[in-house]
Parts: structure tokens; C-alpha cells; sequence
């Protein structure tokens, strides 16, 4: 079925949707909002901006951003925009180009389409335009704890106690005031809750993962199989990559060296079981996580024509993967079987990271060209 | 025969028999003045022959019964009569009387047989000797008369043909002189030897003798060939019988003199046609009586062989012998002969002499190798006999037994090849030949030989090196190719290419050793790309290693490219091994398959390479040599961005020069596009020159000698002026040049005019006059600006002024070139022959001094009739007078001055020669006679092929601007005649081709 598409030429590649050009910086980051068609975006120029932003059903209806100047803030969402003052500001001390993570859990997220049950897909099925701008007026906050209370309780009930605490307490990682450090944030009480490794002060820098250099790049998940405690992937300066299980802070499950060049970007997918990673090397690599064995293995490698790859999504439906590259383009892969789908050229300065909704309609990528563009790429069933 | 008479008659008989011939031919010469009828000749002639003959054809009964009434004498004292009268003073005198007297009265009525009979057999019966010296001389005798003059000259060619031709009197010759010889003991006298060389050179000298209408029997190319034809029967017969012994022999000598002597009037060509065939029917029995082996003790034991073993020695005359040989090389070349057969010829006309005769061995050695030019078989032939001395199909034993000659005459050839003055001054054609004859002896020879050889290798070297140093590509190949055979004989398992078109069996011809006629046609300009294509070489031998990292980087690129675009079928794999978590989802995933299909995955680079949008930012990224890319986006922006011709363009382009003169292209460019860079750096700086020439200029002819940059530098910059040059005389933008009443005009807008800025196509501002004032204390401007889209025009507008003159003198020009021509030339031709560090134009740098003349020649050509190049011309011309120019040792650089002259006799409007004729402008006038006497000098003497051509199309050239001054002169003088006397400078210019001079 996929040779299909043997005879004729095949058709360009598709031009954006829409450009967003407000910022007057380079565009680091963007995330789209988990259920109102909002998409936040960071610009970070010269000393101030925002270097990444991030949002999550778990998270609520607030978004955290996180500059370069030692700190973090979240934000509420509001009627008109972002509240004016942040929320909670927590004070990381943490100066690195490490891009912050929230916890993405497997069967928190409403597209993974294995953990769900059937009923959940209707629920997606129903996410039409007419029904945000619905949940809009209701307000906000009420409708995305409806959504969170859903998925609750549709959770089975052999859920753990330490995933719901943790679930709960919606927590943020992100390289530490040590950049080879991992650290956990509570958002809520903007307190440090935990590092990796962890390490008797003494011989913090005789550890292993010290070696590594800076952490560059940080993916938090629960997955489902692993009795849904708190994992981590962290990618460092040497190109290579860890997992580690919270419940082990003192070494990682596994460790893993695919790039020769600093790991840029990490994702992993809807179902936590695998996910890709970009860096400053030439290669693209797919991995997958066996967590009964606790084993990283890789899946597929893609080499490339020119190296650096600053960020990578996957789609919420685990069908398309997307990258983000310093040569300005934006490639799409098949996830499943790792082959080329698109080259997107519209950027004219290098590409800073790719994010997809949560509906898996659109996409958006960032650059340093100061824009942000949006993408409609491979549209799910059902919808045109 | 009349060997038996001589023996016979004593001397006292003899001279008794001579007295009574004489007598008896006094009665006859009597009897013929009394003749009133053409019977009483006959009658008075008869006595040779029988009478009975004679009588059937005469009419006259009285006569009839006269002959038949003398008494015939006996046979034996017949050949004694005829001896004494042939060899006596009787026959000169009868023939004289036979062919004058005879001839011009009675001939003509003689019947047919008698004229046979009677008149034929005087010269028919004697010996062909005597026949030759009576009737040769006698074909330039003036007669009484013209007509007289004629019958007596056909008569005499008649019986030429007859005896020499017919009867092959020739070859009887032969025969009499190998008798001449065996009487005298095989002792060659002096006056025998000058006897036997006085025949030879009678016998030659008829077909110059004949007149003009002489039966073509007797023209140089048919007679000589049946003379030489019959000359090799006879020596050949002659040959047998001496069988091997009896050398020298006269009748050898005389087919030796008589073949010199037809070589001197140069017909040896016809001899050597006639030899090959014979010579080769030799040597081809042998060879096939002998299967492989040809020993030459086979050849020395065949008598047939005896003659030609002695013939080239028979040929005293050396430069006969020359010819002879040079002739029978080419000759052979152009027939379809083995090798094999091609050695033994050789070496049966030649080894006997070739061993101990130095001369021989010198004009193969030395005229043949290093003066003549031959085929390349020929060569080989010449390298086989003369150099390797052994036949060519002989076993490696045999060939590697070197004569110690070998070894000598490769020293000298490589001595001499090796020689600068000898790669500046021969034709092409002797280089290549002698490169041909230095590589195939360096084929033969082995490492140890070489090293014994003193000298040799360091000559190669020094031959190389400065071969490679040459403009011309051909020379240049001619050295990479001694290089690689030589590299060969040193390492063989590592051959050495120093050129990319170096192929392993290397062309020795070099193109143009067979067909040697086609080198002169290539021009001028052929030579520039070739030194162009030199320049690069050069650079790229440097860039080699970078080269090769840039494959082993693209490979990697490639087959990563390849992987990336591979079939996704094949990609499937992994995905089956370690995707269990993807099984479940198969079937789902197959339905939406089809939404996953791949858009047009082609990618290009060009949208990443960087923008230039400052022309400031162009030189910085050229300067930076550690960012090869930035440099050559650089490069690539350079060219768009100069002709944008922006307002800082001024500012910024000495500092752009400078930045792409120091860019090394080579360095920076990919593998194989380093032309491409080096064009796109050409063409910028082409496009600086040419918006923003005196700016540049200042910089770029300072930089000109400048010993901070190097010959490819200077070299560059003086084709970019000459490029520029071109293209600012072929503007085809038609510029409207406003005379704004200034003397000085302004390059830059003045002030005072607004800004050229507005809507595109908007005229330029023009100065409008403030209507009813004349004095007004502000400028007017005003444009045309073009009509909006969707604005109609509705009626006219009209507009009453003074309506200034100016505003009318628009001139349009097409040649911008003449404005600029000062600054291009003048600064260029400052301190050319001035010697600094890394500065040598006259010696070392020769190219760039060629090149530069070629520049100020292009210059001069540019601005073609202007005034300006007359005020130029005066400067050039003092430049290129100046002894080290004109007289340069390379042909490169007097090809370059012959250009530039004919471009100065171009350039100059006739006009202008005619008015510094008339006032005496001694640097115009000394100028071009001396072009003329210079290019005459240079057509008759150089060794330069093409420079002699050159030379006579600047004669050419010459000869028209002559007449075309001439005729400026003309209307002159009657311009004159009404004011004043012509000034005595007139004649100082020489008109070819007219009556005044020449």
C-alpha cells in the first residue's frame, strides 16, 4: 500500500496556512494550548524573552514559560490573553539552553489511542471548532478540569498511588542550576522536588553523568506499563541519552550514545513506548523504550544532508513526526516507518522547534526569521 | 665492339685515322655549303651507313649512283674509323655542321628514312658520352635567326630523346664508364673523375636547357625519372659484374655525380621515387629468404646488393647525400612499409657510411634529430638507425645492448632540448619533434643508464620545469609528457601526471607533426585562453589535496542521500524487529496509509546560501580565507550587487579590488568548480571596473606592480582591464550625456540636481529655464515620470521657453570607453621594465608583459578612431619600441607587440597621421615607419611561425592605413596650395605599393 504512489509526479510541498510574524525576535518555542485553539509562542532576542513555553491538560489552564535569566514563570490564562503577573515565579538559577518539560503521561493523553478506549476517540471525534468556541465562553479553567476529570476517570483502577500524587501535583523538569543536573519542579508550590542523578555531594562530580556535559534537552513522562511512576529522558552534550525511573534517582535505567553531536531535542510519543531525538549531528534517530526490560533500542536512523536539528515533535496520533532544522527546513516523517514525507521550506533562518496540536490538525514551527507558521499537514480521518 | 678497334689500332694508325676522318669531314662540310639540292647532303652524309639504304630514299638518280658506287669498308676497319672519328676532333666538327648547318637548312626536306638513316645515326651510333658533351651545349647556341634558333633547338631535343631516351643511352653510359674503368686499372684519375662529373652534369642540365615547348619527355619530373631508371638497371648490371669487388668504380661514380647533380637542380625527389621500389624488392627478398633473421652478412654477399651497399658513398656531393636521405624518409613515410623493412633500407644505403663516416652519422644525428622536422615514423625510423642501432623487431637481448653512441646522442638531445633559448626560439614544430625524439629514447632506457649518463637528469628537470613555465599549452604538454616517460624510467610503478589530459601512451605527435601546416592559423586569442587555461592548472595543482577531501565529504554526502531517499520498503525492517507496540495498531494504520503519502522531497540549497546586501559586507566576507563558503556567496552575490551600481559603490571599490584580487579562488571553490568561481571573481571585478572605472583603476594599476601580489594576480588584473575595456567600448546602453556647460566634466550628480530617486522609469532631471527671465538665480529641473497605472492622459501639454540650445545637444555614444582610456593605459605602462622585488616583467614574468601589451593594444583598438587615441598612441608606441619589448626572446611577447601595433595602425584616424605628418610630429610618423620596417624585419627572420604571419597582416594593415593617409593628404594638398608650402616631413612615411617609394 505505501508504493503506491509510483507513477506521476508527486505534488509539491504544501506552503503554510498562516504566518504569525508579531514577534520582533527570534521565535524559540511554541506550544499550542491542550483543548482552545490558543497557540502560545516564546520569542527570546538579546539578554530578555522567553526561551520555551509550555502547557498540558495536567497542568490546567495556566502555561509556563521559562526565560534565560534563572527563572520560570506560570502563567493563568485568561479572557483576553495571559494574566498580567505570573502566577507563581520560581527562581531555578538555572542558566543553560535546556528547554523545560512537562510530564506527559500516556494515558493522560487523549490520543493514545491504545491506553483509550474507544469511548475516548468519540470525545476527540467531537472536538470541533464549534465546540471550543463553546467551551470558551463557558469558561476556560471549568472546561479543561471537566476534561482532566474524564480522563480521570476513565483511568483504570489499578492506578498506583505515587502516579496520581504525582499526576496531581503537576510537576516540570528541566536541567539544573548544575546544567549536567536534572531537576524536578512542583509547579504549584514552585519548590525543587527531587534531582537525577541523585548524589551525595561528595562525589557529585565523579558520577558518571557529570562526564556528559550539559543536559541539552529533557522529555518527562509517565508511562503506562511502568507501574506509571515519573520517567525522564535526558539528552546531553557528548550525545548521549538517558532514561531514568524516579524511583531510581541514583542511575538511569538506561543509557544510550546514537549522536556523536550534542542531543538537541527529544519527544516521545503518545504511548511513551518510544519517541526520536535530533542533535547537532547529522542523524535523526527513532528510538523505542522497552520498559519491562528497562532497554533503549534504536529503531531507525536518518541520516541527513546537513546537520542540526533543534527540535522535534510527534504527533499526538503517533502517525507523523516533524523536525525542526538549522539548514531552515522543516521535515515530516512517516513515525511509524521513519521515511521522508515533506521537506517544508518556508523559513529563511533556522528553524527553532515544531509543535502540534493537540488535535492533530496543525502544526506550528518557529524560527529565527521571527515568525511562526502554521501547518496543515496529512489532517486526521474525519476531519476536512 | 669498339673495345677490339681500340686494341687493335696503334697510335700512329690511329692518328693516321684521325686526319683522314678530319679530311674527310672538311670535304664534307664542303660538299653541304655547295648543296643546291637535299640529295647532295644526303649524299655528302651517307658514309656511315650502308649505301644501298640511303640510295631507296634519294630521288636524285646522280645521286643515287654515287652512293651506291663507294666502296664499304670492311666491318673491322669500320670500328676503327669510327673510333677515330668519335673520339677524334671529327665529330665535334661534323656535328656541329650536322646540327647547325644541316639542321636549319635541309633537315626538313630529308625524306623520313634518310633522317634516319643518314642524319639519326651520327648521334644514334656513337658513344653516348661524346653524343652528350656535342649536343647539350649546343641547346643554348644562339642561331642566325629565331626561327632558325627553334628548328636547330627541336632538332637537337629530338635527338636527345632519341639517343638518351629511346636508345637508353643512359644506361649505355653506365656500361662505357665501367670500361672507362677497367682500362685504366680501376684508377680514378682527376681529369676522369672531372670527365665523369662534366658528362653528369650535362646530362642533368637538359631539362633546363630545353626550351619551353619541348616535348614533355624531356621536362625535369619525366626525363630524370627514365634517366634514373635506366642510371640503377645500368649501375645495377654493372654491379653484377664487379661482383663485390672493384670499388670505387666509375660508372658507381657517375650515377653518383649525375644523382647529385639532378639534386642540386632539385628533382631528387623523382630519383627516390625511382630508388624505393627497387631498394624495397631488395630488401623484401631478403626478408623472406630469411624469415626473422636478416644477418647483414646476407645483404653484403648478394652482388645485386653491391651497388646500393656503395651508392650513397658514390654521391660525393654531402648535401646531395642530404637530401637524398631526407627525401627518401619522407617518401617512405608516405608509403605503407613495415618498420622492418623501413631499418634494413636504411641500413643497406647508409651503415657502410653511417660506421665510419662521420658525416653521415652527423646528419642523422644531428641535422635529422635536431634541425629537420619529419614525421613522427620517420623519426622513429631515423631513432632506430641512427640512435639504437639495431632493426626494431630484434629480440630485448639484442636491444638491450646500448651502443655507447646511444647514450651520447640522448645527452645531446636532451642537452639541447633542455635549453631555454631553445624552447624561446624554435618553431613549434622542431619542439615537438625533438620532444618527440628526447621521449622515445627515454622510452628505451633504463634507470642505471640514466644515472650514468652526467647530466641528463638534471637537463630533464631544467627542460621541464621551464617548458611548464610556457603560455603556450602545446609546450607545456610537451614537457608533462617527458615528464611522465621519465618518471616512467624512474619509477615505473609510479607514473607521474602532472596534466589531467596526460594519457598513458603518450601522443608524440603532439598534433602537429604530420599535418604541420595547421599551427600557423592559431590567433591571438587562442593563446590567452590557453594562458588563462594555464593559470588555472597552476592553481589547481594546489588545490589537489583539498580535492580530495571534498570527494571523500561528497561521497559521504551522497550515500547519505541515498540512504535518506532510499526505498521505504526496506525501512520496514526495524520497524518489524522492534515494534511490537506498533503490531496492534497495523490495521488502522493501513487505512490511513494512503493520507501518509510523501509530498516532492527535493531539496536544493540555494534559499541557505547567504544574502549580501552591502557591498561592505561583501569585502568583509571575501577577506575572511577561513570561511570558504562565505567567500564564495560572496562571489556569487559580487557581481549583481556592483552592477546595482549603489551611491557607496565609490566609496567601497578600491576596497573591493583589493578584496577580490586577494581571493584565492582555488581554496575556496568545490572540486571542479574552481572556474567557475574564478569567472564569477572575473566578472565581478569586469563589473567594477566598468561602473566605477577611475576609482578602481587608481587601485587596480597600483596594484599592478605591487610585489605583494603574484604573476596570476597580475596577470588577472590585466585581463579584467582588458575585459573591461572591451566591454565599456561595447556599451549598449545608449548614455544621454548632458553637457551641463562645465569644461570639467562631473562624474558624480552634482549637488545642485535632485535625486535620481522615484518611480521606476522616471526620465533623467533636465534643467528647465525659468520662462520671460534670463537671469535666473535658481535651477529648474524637471523629469518625465511615467504615467500612473489606470491615468489617462486628457489633451496636450505645452510648454513655451527660450528653448536653451543644451537642452537639445543630447549626444548618444556607444563607445564609454575613450573617456576612461588615459586611466586604463597610462598608469599600466608606467614602470613595466622596472625590476622589483617579485617584479621581473621584461625577464621572468614575460607572460605578464605579453599580456599587458595585449591589454594596451585591446585599449588602443577600444576607442578606434577617437581622438583620444591619438593623443595615446605616442606613448604606447614609445613603449613598445623600446629594444627589450620588440626584440624580446619569448614569441609570446612579440606576438603581443605585433598586436598591439596593428591595433595602433588601427586605431588612428588617417586624418590625424595626416595633420602630424604635415606638422612634423616626429612620434607618429618615426612610429609607424617603424612598424613598418619592424614588422617586415619580423615576417622575414623570426622563427616564430605565427609571428611571422602576424607581421605581414600588420603590413597588411600598414599598407592600408598608408593609403588611406594618402588620400587625407591628398585632400590636404589642395587644401594647401591655396595657404602655404607643404613642410618637407611628407615624405617620411613610406606608401607601399605606390610610386614614390618602394
Amino acid at each position: 500500500m505505501s508504493g503506491g504512489g509510483g507513477g506521476g509526479k508527486p505534488r509539491p510541498p504544501p506552503d503554510p496556512i498562516a504566518v504569525m510574524r508579531g514577534h520582533r525576535a527570534p521565535v524559540m518555542d511554541a506550544c499550542f494550548h491542550p483543548s482552545r485553539p490558543l497557540l502560545f509562542s516564546g520569542a527570546h532576542g538579546g539578554g530578555a524573552g522567553v526561551y520555551s513555553v509550555a502547557t498540558n491538560f495536567a497542568i490546567g489552564n495556566k502555561v509556563v514559560s521559562q526565560g534565560r535569566d534563572g527563572t520560570c514563570k506560570c502563567w493563568e490564562i485568561e479572557e483576553a490573553g495571559l494574566s498580567r503577573k505570573p502566577l507563581v515565579t520560581f527562581r531555578t538559577n538555572s542558566y543553560h539552553f535546556c528547554k523545560i518539560s512537562l510530564v506527559k503521561s500516556a494515558s493522560c493523553s487523549s490520543q493514545s489511542s491504545k491506553a483509550i478506549p474507544a469511548s475516548e476517540r468519540i470525545v476527540e471525534s467531537d472536538y470541533s471548532i464549534n465546540e471550543l468556541e463553546e467551551n470558551k465562553k463557558n469558561g476556560v479553567s471549568k472546561e479543561s478540569i471537566r476534561f482532566s476529570d474524564v480522563n480521570c476517570a476513565e483511568r483504570s483502577q489499578a492506578h498506583l498511588k505515587d502516579f496520581s500524587t504525582m499526576g496531581e501535583r503537576k510537576l516540570m523538569a528541566l536541567a539544573g542550576e548544575d546544567s549536567s543536573m536534572v531537576e524536578i519542579w512542583d509547579l504549584a508550590t514552585a519548590k525543587k522536588l527531587m534531582r537525577f542523578p541523585q548524589t551525595s555531594n561528595v562525589d557529585a562530580a565523579s558520577h558518571p553523568t557529570m562526564q556528559r556535559g550539559m543536559c541539552m534537552a529533557i522529555q518527562a513522562f509517565i508511562p503506562s506499563e511502568s507501574g506509571c511512576s515519573l520517567n525522564l529522558l535526558s539528552g546531553y552534550e557528548d550525545g548521549s541519552m538517558l532514561w531514568w525511573d524516579i524511583r531510581k534517582p541514583s542511575l538511569p535505567l538506561s543509557t544510550v550514545r546514537y549522536h556523536s553531536e550534542t542531543v538537541l531535542s527529544l519527544a516521545v510519543d503518545g504511548t511513551c513506548s518510544g519517541g526520536i531525538s535530533g542533535s547537532a549531528d547529522n542523524k535523526i534517530v527513532m528510538f523505542s523504550l522497552d520498559h519491562r526490560m528497562g532497554t533503549c533500542t534504536m529503531r531507525k536512523e536518518i541520516s541527513l544532508e546537513r546537520s542540526g536539528i533543534a527540535g522535534t515533535a510527534i504527533r499526538g496520533d503517533n502517525k507523523i513526526a516533524a523536525t525542526a532544522g538549522w539548514d531552515h527546513r522543516v521535515r515530516i516523517y512517516d513515525y511509524r516507518k521513519g521515511n521522508p514525507l515533506a521537506i517544508l521550506k518556508y523559513h529563511s533562518a533556522s528553524c527553532n522547534a515544531v509543535a502540534f496540536s493537540a488535535d492533530s490538525k496543525l502544526m506550528a514551527s518557529c524560527s529565527e526569521d521571527t515568525t511562526v507558521a502554521l501547518w496543515e499537514l496529512y489532517p486526521p480521518k474525519g476531519t476536512s | 665492339m669498339e673495345k677490339e678497334a681500340k686494341a687493335g689500332g696503334s697510335g700512329r694508325e690511329r692518328e693516321e685515322l684521325e686526319t683522314l676522318t678530319i679530311t674527310k669531314v672538311a670535304e664534307v662540310s664542303a660538299a653541304i655549303d655547295g648543296a643546291k639540292h637535299v640529295d647532295e647532303v644526303i649524299r655528302a652524309l651517307h658514309f656511315p651507313v650502308d649505301s644501298p639504304l640511303v640510295a631507296g630514299v634519294i630521288l636524285d638518280e646522280r645521286s643515287r649512283n654515287q652512293i651506291l658506287s663507294v666502296v664499304l669498308p670492311k666491318d673491322g676497319e669500320r670500328n676503327c674509323w669510327k673510333n677515330a672519328f668519335y673520339r677524334g676532333s671529327a665529330f665535334p666538327a661534323l656535328s656541329r655542321i650536322l646540327l647547325y648547318n644541316v639542321a636549319s637548312k635541309w633537315l626538313a626536306d630529308f625524306p623520313k628514312l634518310a633522317r634516319k638513316q643518314v642524319y639519326d645515326s651520327f648521334f644514334v651510333e656513337g658513344p653516348t658520352t661524346e653524343i652528350v658533351q656535342a649536343l647539350v651545349p649546343s641547346l643554348k647556341q644562339k642561331g642566325s635567326t629565331k626561327d632558325d634558333f627553334n628548328v636547330i633547338c627541336s632538332n637537337i631535343e629530338r635527338l636527345l630523346m632519341l639517343c638518351l631516351l629511346e636508345n637508353e643511352g643512359v644506361r649505355l653510359m653506365v656500361g662505357e664508364f665501367g670500361l672507362l674503368d677497367e682500362q685504366d686499372n680501376n684508377i680514378l684519375k682527376p681529369d676522369k673523375v672531372t670527365f665523369i662529373s662534366r658528362i653528369s652534369q650535362l646530362l642533368s642540365s637538359i631539362p633546363d636547357k630545353v626550351r619551353l615547348r619541348a616535348s614533355s619527355a624531356l621536362s625535369s619530373h619525366s626525363f630524370f625519372r627514365r634517366v634514373a631508371n635506366q642510371l640503377l638497371t645500368g649501375a645495377e648490371e654493372r654491379a653484377v659484374q664487379l661482383n663485390c669487388n672493384a670499388i670505387p668504380d666509375a660508372a658507381f661514380l657517375f650515377v653518383g655525380e649525375t644523382f647529385s647533380h639532378v639534386c642540386r637542380r632539385g628533382s631528387i625527389d623523382v630519383i627516390v621515387a625511382e630508388v624505393i621500389p627497387r631498394i624495397l624488392s631488395l630488401v623484401q627478398s631478403f626478408l623472406s629468404s630469411n624469415a626473422n633473421l636478416v644477418v647483414p652478412d646476407v645483404i653484403n654477399s648478394n652482388p645485386k646488393s653491391h651497388f646500393w651497399l656503395n651508392m650513397v658513398e658514390a654521391i660525393k656531393d654531402q648535401y646531395a647525400v642530404e637530401k637524398f636521405s631526407e627525401e627518401m624518409l619522407r617518401q617512405l613515410a608516405s608509403t605503407s612499409i613495415s618498420d622492418v623493412e623501413v631499418y634494413w633500407i636504411l641500413w643497406i644505403l647508409f651503415s657502410k657510411n653511417f660506421k665510419f663516416g662521420s658525416f653521415v652519422r652527423g646528419m642523422f644525428v644531428d641535422k635529422f634529430l635536431l634541425w629537420k622536422v619529419f614525421p613522427l615514423c620517420c623519426l622513429r625510423w631515423i631513432l632506430q638507425f641512427a640512435v639504437f642501432e639495431c632493426p626494431p623487431n630484434s629480440d630485448a637481448q639484442m636491444e638491450g645492448r646500448k651502443t655507447p653512441h646511444f647514450l651520447n646522442s640522448l645527452q645531446l638531445l636532451i642537452s639541447i632540448w633542455s635549453r631555454r633559448e631553445f624552447v624561446q626560439s624554435s618553431s613549434m614544430e622542431q619542439q615537438a619533434y625533438l620532444t618527440a625524439a628526447v621521449g622515445l629514447c627515454l622510452e628505451r632506457i633504463s634507470k642505471e643508464e640514466l644515472d650514468a649518463t652526467k647530466d641528463a637528469l638534471s637537463n630533464i628537470l631544467q627542460g621541464v620545469s621551464c617548458r611548464l613555465e610556457s603560455p603556450i599549452d602545446l609546450v607545456r604538454r610537451m614537457a608533462s609528457s617527458i615528464a611522465l616517460v621519465f618518471s616512467k624510467v624512474v619509477d615505473p610503478k609510479n607514473p607521474l601526471y602532472l596534466d589531467d589530459n596526460c594519457c598513458e601512451p603518450v601522443d608524440w605527435e603532439f598534433g602537429m607533426l604530420p599535418q604541420r601546416k595547421q599551427i600557423a592559423a592559431a590567433s591571438h586569442n587562442e593563446d590567452e585562453n590557453k594562458s588563462k587555461l594555464f593559470l588555472r592548472e597552476d592553481r589547481k595543482s594546489a588545490s589537489d589535496e583539498k580535492k580530495q577531501r571534498v570527494i571523500k565529504h561528497k561521497s559521504a554526502e551522497n550515500n547519505a542521500l541515498i540512504q535518506e531517499l532510499a526505498d521505504p520498503d526496506e525501512n520496514r525492517n526495524p520497524v518489524e524487529v522492534n515494534g511490537e507496540h506498533f503490531s496492534g495498531e497495523e490495521d488502522d494504520d493501513d487505512s490511513s496509509d494512503s493520507s501518509l503519502k510523501p509530498y516532492d522531497l527535493s531539496d536544493d540549497d540555494t534559499d541557505l546560501q547567504r544574502k549580501f546586501s552591502q557591498l561592505g559586507d561583501i569585502a568583509a566576507a571575501l577577506r575572511k580565507h577561513d570561511d570558504p563558503d562565505g567567500v564564495e556567496k560572496a562571489l556569487d552575490a559580487a557581481e549583481k550587487l556592483i552592477r546595482a551600481s549603489p551611491d557607496e559603490l565609490s566609496h567601497n571599490s578600491g576596497d573591493l579590488v583589493k578584496a577580490l584580487v586577494h581571493v584565492r579562488c582555488s581554496d575556496v571553490a568545490m572540486e571542479g568548480e574552481e572556474d567557475s568561481a574564478e569567472e564569477k571573481r572575473q566578472k565581478a571585478l569586469v563589473a567594477l571596473l566598468v561602473t566605477c572605472p577611475f576609482e578602481s583603476l587608481d587601485v587596480m594599476t597600483k596594484m599592478l606592480y605591487s610585489s605583494n601580489i603574484d604573476v596570476g594576480q597580475r596577470i588577472l588584473i590585466i585581463d579584467i582591464m582588458t575585459e573591461a575595456a572591451q566591454e565599456l567600448c561595447n556599451t549598449k546602453v545608449v548614455k544621454r550625456e548632458q553637457k551641463q556647460g562645465e569644461l570639467v566634466s562631473a562624474v558624480s550628480q552634482p549637488w545642485y540636481i535632485p535625486s535620481s530617486r522615484g518611480p521606476p522609469g522616471a526620465g533623467p532631471w533636465k534643467e528647465v529655464s525659468e520662462p520671460g527671465t534670463f537671469l535666473s538665480w535658481s535651477h529648474r529641473y524637471e523629469r518625465e515620470i511615467p504615467s500612473r497605472p489606470g491615468q489617462t492622459k486628457a489633451g496636450k501639454s505645452r510648454k513655451w521657453s527660450l528653448g536653451k540650445a543644451k537642452d537639445l545637444q543630447v549626444e548618444w555614444s556607444q563607445n564609454r570607453f575613450p573617456l576612461y582610456a588615459a586611466a586604463f593605459m597610462l598608469p599600466a605602462m608606467q614602470g613595466f621594465d622596472k625590476r622589483k622585488h617579485g617584479v621581473d616583467l621584461l625577464n621572468r614574468d614575460f607572460i605578464v608583459l605579453g599580456k599587458l601589451i595585449y591589454m594596451l593594444g585591446v585599449c588602443m583598438k577600444c576607442m578606434a578612431m577617437h581622438p583620444e587615441a591619438s593623443a595615446l598612441a605616442p606613448a604606447l608606441l614609445d613603449m613598445i619600441r623600446s629594444r627589450d619589448v620588440s626584440n624580446h626572446a619569448e614569441a609570446y611577447v612579440r606576438r603581443s607587440v605585433l598586436f598591439a601595433a596593428s591595433c595602433i595602425l588601427i586605431a588612428l584616424h588617417p586624418t590625424y597621421v595626416a595633420s602630424s605628418l604635415i606638422e612634423g610630429n616626429q612620434e607618429i610618423s618615426g612610429g609607424l615607419e617603424w612598424i613598418r620596417t619592424w614588422a617586415l624585419h619580423v615576417s622575414e627572420a623570426d622563427p616564430d611561425t605565427e609571428c611571422a604571419s602576424m607581421a605581414l597582416t600588420c603590413l597588411q594593415l600598414h599598407a592600408e592605413m598608408a593609403l588611406q593617409t594618402s588620400r587625407a593628404l591628398e585632400a590636404a594638398d589642395q587644401f594647401k596650395a591655396q595657404t602655404r608650402t607643404l613642410p618637407p616631413k611628407l615624405d617620411n612615411i613610406i606608401i607601399p605599393f605606390s610610386s614614390t617609394k618602394f
